[in-house]
């Protein structure tokens, strides 16, 4: 019998429809080596379940520190507090919870299940030529987790995308590719040294990927540039970046440009966000860099 | 305790619009009332057909409204408290006396006219169809006539004939002379009064052409050019269809819309289908221009627009069966490009979509859909003819017929009678068992004879589901049953409903009118509310009480009858607790196995009492929120005085897996067991427009995976402002976010905020 490996996801994300093309279902990985700062997924950094604690739906009855099986949650002001270095997820205060106000992010999921939940919706993928996409965190984390979903999608004659940031060894990347029909691959920066001061990254190891894969299949890569202020929104950096892409001979990038809807899950996870000044952008502000990726043989999408 | 008979006084439809003002004066209003019954009383010992022209002769043509200055068709009409007719969208039902409407009426009225009023009011107490029905049939207590006020009870019944699908090919073909001749060859002179008063309703409709096209000349008498011509037109096909066949698309128009409203029809069926062959002879032998006969059909669309019917008024296009598809799909892409210019609430115009159906037209009303017209609905034939074929014990090539009426329910085009005249409230029944028997709604008891059990009594899951819910069920069920078969009854005593007859098989060839054993298939339909609520209350009942064991029914019970007040966290776990509508499949079992019970039944027992098909339908008009509004708080967290859930969808909200994940749900439902359930999907405005391909592989994937029918909303931005104000009302409304698209009320005020600006600053 085959042994099926358990995986820490977020979640199944359904009908997603950015994630790559057609109908898709998105598998939200856990697990990141890299911390930018701009991380609209805080909770996908790190492996197992986070207690999310959303403030405005608190009916303040304080269940959850008198229920709590290790004192955990203690009462300030009216409010509980979580110690969520001691947190061991066993979901008591959520139970008791009459306001919702208690989640749970992350769990674990055998890849057999996983691959169920993808299965019902395989006639969407067919006639919208959409498929799977394994997003994240780093999907290359778990990846002897994503190694056994790729194979068993590609059983299925699903087309599969993942979403990375590169930072894994090359033996990972290069044993996925067979079945992998598409990578959005991150190119945060066109400086390495950036990337390991500013994502904690291994920047070299990164761009070392990117222009191995691409030297093999750069029909199956997609770049995206997360848009940030203050990190990569010149023109001088946004050129060197396309540079770099179009030297790897990379045709197509997507341009992100940096929002702040996950700032919420910041305090919900009881941490800080260290970007709250700066402004999102819009679509708008950016489309005149399609014309400059032309310049560079990019089709650029934002 | 209600009286029963308090109904006749209650509004019995739903009507979002008023329908225009009458344009007559009450006294020369009153003098018609008054002659209608005057007739009534003295052919009270006429043959029934008789005693009906006679009355329409009343009506007819003094009840037309004078032709409207944007009309190219003629024939508009105001129906009376007082009057004929097969609906109570338009009138009443037989010969009726709308009680809440003729006390209306009376208000504005002086001393002598309102004794004259109370004068008719009195003949008409025991004569009013439905109060015959309410008198003679309905307990007040379980069961009730259709009203608002009858929602207190867990079912209703009503005495109608929605949705006719008359066989119009055979008018168009045939003519009124034509339909003359064969009444003459069939009659063999043993005077059956059938055959009479069919001649002399054939009548009725020529004097009544006459007296059109003689209102229209004078009206095209001192007319600007054009309008003049128009008039003339109409004079000209009024005098051919008044005799002969229609020659021209103009008097096909013109035969079918006279002829529907005589009768008294508010669902025009597959007009691609009557119209498309005159319509593309006309264009090819340049009578008429493509931007003429689009006029023709607006002209249409504003007679059904002005009748308000709110829930009728069906327009279908597409679809197996038609006898001409390349000419009916002129007729119907004509049809697709009005939809998109007139934004009107009437026609519910409807596209059947097959095998053939040209990619142009799908393309063209994904485009309609995208601007927000909530039109065509869309209708998938091979679900529904396989479907129909079984419900309703029909071969393939009648299935292929079917024409959805009102709110989703079907008839076969000239063949069926499928009235919904029972509606269920499964939700309150479950209730009703779960509280032993007394609605907790209002403290009756609405058990009737069944032995329901002590909740102490009760071990098992299936022995509650079976043996309380079950039972109790099953006999609502065949008080259902038992209100169509009586309506019927009560309907063949009094009336023939000629008009209808005439044009449907086969009450010509055996000389009888439609209820006493001349239609073809008499069927008829059970409207059941509040499925979803009742499937997802049993799941969690069967969660919580028999596998977790965390609560007893007595709690679970306890707690509803307080409104989960000091049970919150029960709530909580109720509410936790999968719903119908994620694709899951445990939950999703507990709704399939409901549908079947119900659908099952209904059908099992309807056969059973002598009709061809009774099957079930799970339609939305306001029935579920005014229904939820006297239904108590359910085990799957709903609370007391609720809506319920819309139609064949997860209670608002309750869906969180997505589109696909909802309409994978949705196709676990046998389609085979019923006959018409609708779903509802609604999306945000620039999100359905920027992935408009997405979103036709998102429906065409449904549809091959066997999904029946859809309605699709598209709402604009504005509709977000709103949805802040009353989320209630926008439970999945669809947003792209940034990268991940979310159901709006579902995301945080905070970013909501920022998606409600950011909106309005791409919005130009």
């Amino acid at each position: 019998m085959t042994q099926y490996r358990e995986a820490y996801i977020m979640e199944v994300e359904r009908f997603a429809i950015h994630d790559g093309p057609g109908i898709r279902s998105t598998v939200f990985l856990q697990g990141c080596p890299l911390r930018c700062p701009w991380c609209a997924n805080p909770e996908s950094q790190t492996q197992g379940p986070h207690l999310m604690y959303q403030a405005r739906k608190c009916v303040r009855c304080l269940g959850c520190v008198q229920v709590c099986p290790i004192g955990a949650v203690t009462a300030f002001e009216g409010r509980p507090q979580f110690d969520r270095d001691r947190c061991i997820g066993c979901g008591t205060c959520k139970s008791v919870c009459p306001g919702g106000a208690i989640s749970y992010i992350g769990s674990r999921m055998r890849t057999d299940a996983i691959v169920q939940i993808l299965s019902r919706d395989a006639a969407y993928y067919r006639e919208s030529g959409g498929g799977v996409t394994f997003s994240g965190g780093e999907p290359f984390v778990q990846f002897p987790v994503l190694y056994e979903l790729l194979v068993l999608c590609r059983e299925r004659g699903y087309h599969t995308a993942i979403e990375t940031t590169g930072d894994t060894p090359w033996e990972n990347m290069e044993k996925a590719l067979p079945f992998v029909d598409l990578f959005l691959f991150d190119v945060k920066h066109w400086n390495a040294g950036w990337i390991d001061r500013v994502t904690g990254g291994n920047g070299e190891r990164i761009q070392a990927n990117f222009a191995r894969l691409a030297s093999l299949a750069a029909d199956k890569i997609t770049a995206r540039i997360p848009v940030i202020p203050g990190y990569n929104y010149t023109e001088d950096d946004l050129r060197r970046i396309f540079a770099l892409i179009a030297s790897c001979g990379v045709k197509r990038a997507d341009l992100l440009p940096y929002h702040t809807l996950g700032v919420d899950k910041y305090s919900e996870l009881g941490r800080k966000y260290s970007l709250r000044s700066v402004k999102m952008l819009s679509k708008k502000e950016l489309s005149g860099y399609r014309d400059m990726g032309r310049e560079y043989g990019l089709q650029v999408e934002i | 305790m209600a009286d029963k008979t308090d109904i006749l006084k209650a509004t019995t439809n739903v009507e979002i619009l008023p329908k225009l003002p009458i344009d007559k004066t009450p006294e020369e209003q009153l003098e018609i009332m008054e002659e209608y019954t005057r007739v009534h009383q003295a052919t009270e010992d006429e043959p029934k057909e008789i005693r009906e022209v006679k009355c329409l002769r009343v009506l007819y043509p003094r009840m037309f409204r004078s032709i409207d200055d944007r009309d190219l068709i003629a024939g508009r009409y105001d129906a009376l408290p007082i009057g004929f007719g097969c609906v109570t969208s338009v009138g009443g039902v037989g010969h009726y006396c709308i009680f809440n409407k003729l006390e209306t009426f009376r208000e504005g009225l002086d001393e002598e006219q309102k004794g004259r009023v109370d004068a008719l009011a009195a003949y008409w107490e025991r004569r009013d169809t439905k109060a015959q029905f309410v008198n003679a049939y309905m307990d007040g207590v379980i069961m009730n006539a259709f009203s608002n006020a009858s929602y207190a009870c867990p079912v209703a019944a009503g005495i109608r004939l929605s949705g006719m699908m008359l066989d119009y090919n055979k008018l168009v073909a045939k003519g009124i002379d034509g339909l003359r001749q064969e009444i003459r060859f069939r009659d063999d002179g043993d005077g059956n009064p059938f055959y009479r008063g069919c001649l002399m309703a054939l009548d009725l409709f020529a004097d009544c052409c006459d007296y059109l096209a003689k209102e229209a000349e004078k009206r095209a008498e001192g007319a600007a050019p054009r309008r003049r011509k128009e008039l003339l037109r109409m004079a000209d096909s009024l005098r051919r269809i008044k005799k002969e066949p229609p020659q021209t698309f103009h008097e096909a128009v013109q035969l079918v819309w006279l002829y529907a409203l005589l009768a008294g029809v508010i669902n025009y069926g597959r007009l691609d289908d009557v119209l498309g062959e005159f319509l593309q002879r006309d264009l090819e032998e340049g009578l008429l221009t493509r931007q003429e006969a689009k006029d023709i059909i607006k002209s249409l669309w504003l007679l059904i627009e002005n009748k308000r019917t709110t829930v009728n008024g069906r327009v279908i296009i597409g679809g197996r069966g038609r006898k001409n598809p390349e000419a009916a799909d002129i007729f119907g892409r004509l049809c697709l490009e009005v939809c998109r210019e007139c934004r009107y609430v009437e026609p519910q115009f409807t596209l059947r979509l097959y095998e053939d159906t040209p990619p142009d037209m799908f393309d063209m009303a994904m485009q309609c859909l995208a601007e927000g017209a909530t039109y065509p609905t869309l209708y998938n034939d091979a679900a529904h003819i396989p479907g129909l074929m079984h419900c309703m014990r029909v071969s393939e090539q009648a299935a292929e017929q079917y024409a959805p009426f009102g709110c989703g329910e079907m008839n076969l085009v000239g063949l069926t009678i499928g009235t919904p005249n029972s509606i269920i409230n499964l939700t309150k029944t479950l209730n009703i068992a779960l509280n032993e028997g007394v609605d907790p709604y209002d403290g009756l008891y609405k058990a009737g004879p069944v032995k329901l059990k002590k909740l102490e009594d009760i071990r098992t899951y299936e022995e509650f589901y079976e043996e309380q819910y079950g039972k109790l069920h099953d006999y609502y069920v065949d008080l259902c049953v038992e209100a169509q078969c009586n309506s019927y009854k009560l309907l063949n005593q009094n009336v023939s409903f000629l008009f209808n007859s005439m044009l449907m098989a086969d009450c010509l060839e055996k000389g009888k009118a439609l209820l006493d054993g001349g239609i073809r298939y008499l069927g008829g339909c059970c409207e059941t509310y509040g499925n979803i609520n009742c499937s997802d209350s049993l799941y969690a009942i069967k969660k919580l009480v028999f596998d977790q064991r965390k609560y007893t029914l007595r709690q679970i019970n306890d707690a509803l009858l307080a409104d989960f007040q000091g049970y919150e966290a029960m709530r909580r776990d109720m509410l936790d607790c999968e719903k119908y509508g994620n694709d899951q499949d445990e939950v999703d079992e507990i709704a399939v196995e409901c549908y079947n019970r119900v659908s099952q039944r209904v059908r099992r027992i309807g056969i059973e009492k002598g009709l061809h098909y009774y099957g079930i339908v799970i339609i939305n008009n306001e029935a579920n929120t005014k229904w939820g509004l006297k239904t108590s708080a359910s085990a799957d967290g709903r609370k007391n005085l609720v809506y319920l859930n819309p139609s064949n969808n997860p209670q608002g909200g309750a869906d969180k897996n997505g589109p696909t994940a909802m309409l994978n749900s949705l196709v676990k439902l046998p389609v085979k067991w019923h006959v018409g359930a609708v779903q509802n999907i609604k999306f945000q405005k620039s999100f359905f427009m920027e992935n408009i391909e997405l979103m036709k592989s998102l429906f065409r994937t449904y549809f091959k995976n066997g999904g029946c029918q859809l309605m699709v909303t598209v709402v604009d931005s504005g509709a977000l402002e709103d949805a802040m104000v009353h989320p209630e009302k926008y439970p999945d409304l669809i947003v792209r976010v940034s990268g991940f698209s979310a159901v709006f009320v579902n995301l945080r005020k905070e970013t909501q905020q920022e998606l409600l600006s950011r909106t309005l600053y791409d919005a130009v």
